[in-house]
């Protein structure tokens, strides 16, 4: 019965919210395999029903060779487009070119059935894949590897659905009829897509039509081939595979078409042999066998079973050379080919770092099959001519026997394969950079599960907890006996993740263990874990709002630290300790109970967290705290980051708790504070908003005051420029008046990163950051082309300001009076602006510098100056008055 | 001789090496925690057998610095006593005694590490010439 409902499970197990994805996601998949399976069998009949056999190789070829230039023509686009948009088009397309194709197949051309077998090709790389990518992104990894066997098995439906109502309708229209009706079923699959896209939590709109792992370099890829024996095997066992597919298929269309005269008839065998037989066999394989099959045999064991079973079919085909052991042949290698080696393939791929896996996996999609089965063509056209006495009636006998000696190869590569996974395996294991929860398969090789079971037992501590993590995202291990073994291991990090683990899958077995972590001294980590683990096993104790009291008044800090911690998990402060905790003198305790604020996201704590501001031991725990408030808490933090009365080192970090806050209210917040007088906000003000632009690029950033803010910076650093020009021509640098230079060319700088920060909010932030990189180099190569770029980019009014900005220094005294009708300082005049700007620095080194520069026209300024300024001010000026006296 | 003004303070620290990096007014803010201190000739500034818990820089005066017994170096003006101090506590293996009527100025580790909590451009310039430091070590 357990069993039973394991597999129920299996099959079937949609949690609440999923219900509407899953069903439409079924229905989009059954609607796209049902329409794929007339087209397959129609269009291969139509070919093999006009031409002889001998022209079929010709078509693989130009199948590899066309269909994979479209392909990768619709990738390239694809990359552009977001999937809502590539939905939408592909399906118009789709259902334009099948109405095309139906009216042009009625003149009967002979090049028309090139061009539609082509054509079926592209559907279903561009149809079929692009379901599966809508799937990739309406579930995430955890969803996916629960309910892609649900999307399977309704895919697998609308073939087997799609091939037998092809095969009746063969008798009754005529084969180009049939297009029609798969437009008909191309609709409710669209429909359905569109369902699912106006579900909640769906964004298809967001997300591009190619992946982004589909980008990948020729260079790259050849460079990866050559470091990687394991991908050098991966690429000759996928070469070797498709070329077989291609013969095995060869010989078996011609056998089919020996064997039926009537080309209805034939339309009919191929559309039940292709969409009934294949899939439920498919089926049968995939549900029962594969799991089974992978873990008693491993990974390469799993790839041999398919050269073996093209070995051993092909040789009863050289002794039977009829259509029902071809047909079998084809039947054992496709059948095998979808489940057992696809599975032992994606296995064989997992150890490979996640990045060359992403770019060798799209480069394989788009090319390496083609290759293999347009190498398999041209294995053919070479058998059929120069071999073959009569092309058109191959001797089968003679093709089995090539196919069987290719296979024997290929099971000796096979086993190759399997020693290098497990080689790679181990390396990867032993640097701790294997990932199985990124993998959307839901089985793991025996050797690999084996090879897992002994590192818990021997490895290191640190490998024996990430080999736990990593048998964790085995499906259907049993993992209570190996967390009730790890929890009893000397080393803190490996019971850490015992209790994370049997968390995870709610083990209820090592509760007395960790009410003992709980109550003796330990690690902090561990005690956090065995917290987490026992709120999510018992919640009815030990930890209850009466330990949490009494831990939060215990005397040591990582009891209180710990209370804290148990509070934000329980999500409720039953027993009122929290806000004490809060005002905790010990940072970790403060750390602990502003993540726990933040979590249960009571106003009540706000104020509290937001005075944690100013604490830099708890300013990183307060800043994530009041980011989970959310949304609601912008307008209150935008009235302390304007409050002038608040306290400035809490109101400098609010720009850094808004930044994590993707909303539109935070932006408004944001721009609105552009303009705080002291500098520090005002950068890290710009700061957050260029992260926000980064980070939510569909929030609206307006243009208005963006542009004010640019038009006010423009000019702060053409009067900056104005007041740098005298000082650096005044008489030699002496001390204190060089400092003054070097502080104006630093605030030059400030001034333009804040310049290039505002244009990042109105254009590309990518493309304004190089350009502002490329300017700051000062190298000609890369000054110019920034310089003719934004010259492109800018508005006119923009541009006006900004491009003379970035003239030759001699040239800035001229744009700013022409400009700005700033008109070039005296260096009294400049001086004088300086120690009266009201920037205390700047005004102590201007201070400094006229007493040094024996300007004595400044004496009365400098008394001024000295007069309402900090005491830092007082000393500079007095010492500075002294000197002019 | 009166206190250095900050400004003053500021045109000393230019010459550390470990702030080289640093803007005027990032200099302005170390030099609001640096401290001036003066000494006799004779007082041990550093010493091998206590750990270092602050930087000097050498305002005017001198100071002997000796290995085992042995001068090895006489550091004068704007130079550096107890760099590393602001990373590590370990004591250095050397003396520092003074040798003449001597002003220094004084960086806590306890109140730079304050600072760059709050600073975090400081941190980030100071980590940059640590690192062009140590690459400039392995390259050697």
């Amino acid at each position: 019965m357990r069993r039973v409902r394991l597999f129920w499970r299996s099959v079937y197990d949609v949690r609440p919210g999923e219900g509407m994805r899953t069903l439409f996601m079924c229905l989009h998949m059954f609607f796209v395999l049902f329409a794929y399976y007339i087209l397959k069998p129609v269009s291969q009949a139509l070919f093999l029903n006009k031409f002889d056999i001998d022209q079929l190789p010709y078509l693989y070829i130009l199948i590899a060779i066309v269909g994979g230039m479209l392909a990768y023509a619709y990738t390239a686009v694809a990359v552009r487009s977001s999937l809502t948009a590539a939905v939408n088009w592909s399906t118009a397309i789709t259902v334009a070119c099948l109405l095309a194709l139906w009216w042009m197949l009625r003149f009967n051309f002979d090049w028309m059935l090139y061009v539609f077998n082509v054509w079926v090709s592209l559907f279903s790389i561009v149809t079929v894949s692009q379901a599966w990518l809508v799937s990739a992104n309406v579930f995430n990894s955890r969803e996916a590897k629960r309910l892609y066997g649900l999307l399977g098995l309704s895919a697998l439906s609308g073939a087997a659905v799609g091939g037998e109502v092809t095969a009746s309708l063969a008798h009754v229209l005529e084969a180009h009829d049939l297009l029609l009706v798969t437009a008909a079923v191309i609709l409710p699959a669209y429909a359905c897509v569109r369902v699912v896209a106006a579900q909640k939590d769906v964004n298809l709109s967001a997300v591009r039509a190619g992946e982004a792992d589909e980008e990948f370099a020729f260079k790259d890829i050849v460079s990866g081939i050559r470091r990687h024996r394991h991908l050098q095997v991966i690429m000759a066992i996928i070469t070797i595979t498709y070329i077989v597919d291609i013969m095995v298929q060869f010989q078996f269309s011609a056998m089919a078409k020996a064997a039926f005269r009537n080309p209805k008839d034939l339309t009919a065998f191929l559309a039940s042999f292709y969409g009934l037989y294949l899939n439920v066999i498919n089926f049968t394989m995939q549900f029962f066998l594969t799991a089974v099959i992978v873990r008693y045999l491993g990974v390469g064991g799993t790839l041999q079973i398919l050269p073996v079973m093209v070995a051993v079919t092909s040789s009863i085909v050289m002794f039977v050379p009829r259509l029902g052991a071809a047909a079998a042949m084809r039947l054992s290698e496709a059948a095998t080919r979808y489940t057992f080696n696809r599975t032992g393939m994606e296995l064989l791929y997992l150890p490979l770092p996640t990045d060359l896996k992403n770019r060798t996996k799209a480069f394989v999609d788009i090319f390496m099959d083609r290759f293999g089965r347009g190498l398999g063509g041209m294995v053919l056209v070479a058998y059929t001519t120069l071999i073959e006495k009569d092309p058109k009636h191959p001797n089968f006998t003679r093709i089995s026997v090539i196919i069987t000696s290719i296979a024997i190869c290929w099971i000796l590569l096979s086993a190759r394969a399997g020693r290098e996974y497990m080689a790679t395996i181990r390396r990867r294991l032993e640097s701790r950079r294997l990932d199985f929860e990124g993998a959307r398969i839901a089985v793991a090789g025996a050797e690999t599960v084996a090879l897992l079971e002994k590192t818990l037992q021997e490895g290191a501590p640190r490998q024996a907890a990430y080999a736990l993590g990593l048998l964790a995202d085995v499906p259907g291990y049993d993992l209570g006996p190996r967390v009730d073994a790890l929890v009893r291991h000397a080393s803190a990090e490996c019971r850490t993740k015992a209790y994370e683990v049997a968390a995870a899958i709610r083990y209820a077995g090592l509760v007395e263990p960790a009410s003992r972590a709980l109550e003796s001294p330990g690690e902090v980590h561990e005690q956090r874990a065995a917290v987490a683990y026992l709120l999510a096993v018992s919640p009815e104790g030990p930890v209850t709002a009466s330990w949490v009291e009494r831990a939060a008044a215990d005397a040591d800090a990582g009891r209180r630290a710990l209370s804290a911690y148990a509070v934000g998990l329980s999500a409720q402060d039953r027993s009122g300790a929290l806000r004490r905790l809060l005002d905790d003198r010990d940072p970790l305790v403060a750390s602990a109970a502003c993540r726990s604020a933040g979590l249960i996201g009571d106003r009540l704590y706000f104020e509290q967290v937001v005075h944690r501001l100013a604490d830099h031991a708890v300013r990183g725990a307060a800043i994530e705290s009041l980011a989970m408030y959310g949304a609601r808490v912008c307008g209150s933090l935008g009235d302390i980051l304007s409050d002038r009365n608040a306290s400035l080192a809490v109101r400098r970090r609010i720009p850094r708790v808004l930044r994590l806050i993707p909303d539109q209210r935070s932006i408004d917040v944001l721009i609105g504070s552009l303009g705080a007088p002291d500098p520090a906000i005002r950068m890290a003000v710009l700061k957050a908003l260029n992260r926000l632009r980064k980070s939510a690029p569909r929030l609206l950033f307006p243009a208005p005051p963006i542009n004010q803010h640019i038009l006010n910076e423009v000019t702060e650093c053409f009067h900056l420029h104005a007041q740098l020009a005298p000082l650096r021509a005044a008489a030699p640098p002496r001390v204190a008046s060089a400092l003054l230079v070097r502080t104006l060319e630093s605030r030059v700088r400030q001034s333009m990163e804040r310049l290039f920060r505002l244009l990042g909010l109105r254009y590309s932030p990518d493309e304004i950051y190089n350009a502002y990189l490329a300017l700051q180099s000062g190298n000609p190569e890369r000054v110019t082309p920034a310089h003719d770029y934004l010259d492109s980019l800018l508005e006119r009014e923009i541009k006006r300001l900004i491009l003379p900005l970035l003239d030759s220094p001699d040239r800035l005294s001229t744009h700013a009076r022409d400009l700005l009708r700033i008109e070039p300082k005296s260096l009294e005049t400049a001086v004088r602006e300086l120690l009266l700007s009201g920037d205390s620095w700047l005004a102590m080194c201007a201070i400094a510098s006229a007493a040094e520069l024996k300007l004595r026209g400044l004496a009365a300024d400098i008394a001024r100056a000295g007069e309402h300024a900090g005491e830092e001010t007082v000393a500079v000026a007095r010492a500075a008055a002294a000197a002019l006296a | 001789m009166a206190e250095l003004n900050i400004v003053e303070k500021v045109i000393a620290l230019e010459g550390v090496d470990l702030l080289s990096g640093l803007q005027p007014d990032q200099l302005a803010r170390i030099a609001s925690i640096a401290t001036e201190v003066r000494h006799a000739p004779g007082k041990v500034v550093l010493d091998p057998t206590k750990p270092l818990d602050a930087l000097f820089v050498v305002l005017d005066g001198a100071v002997s610095l000796a290995k085992d017994g042995v001068e090895i170096h006489t550091a004068g003006q704007n130079d550096v006593l107890g760099a590393w101090a602001l990373f590590d506590s370990e004591a250095m293996p050397v003396t520092a005694t003074t040798i003449e009527d001597t002003r220094l100025l004084r960086i806590s580790r306890d109140d730079f590490y304050e600072l760059l909590s709050d600073n975090v451009e400081i941190t980030a310039t100071v980590f940059a010439t640590l690192v062009k430091r140590f690459r400039k070590l392995v390259g050697q």
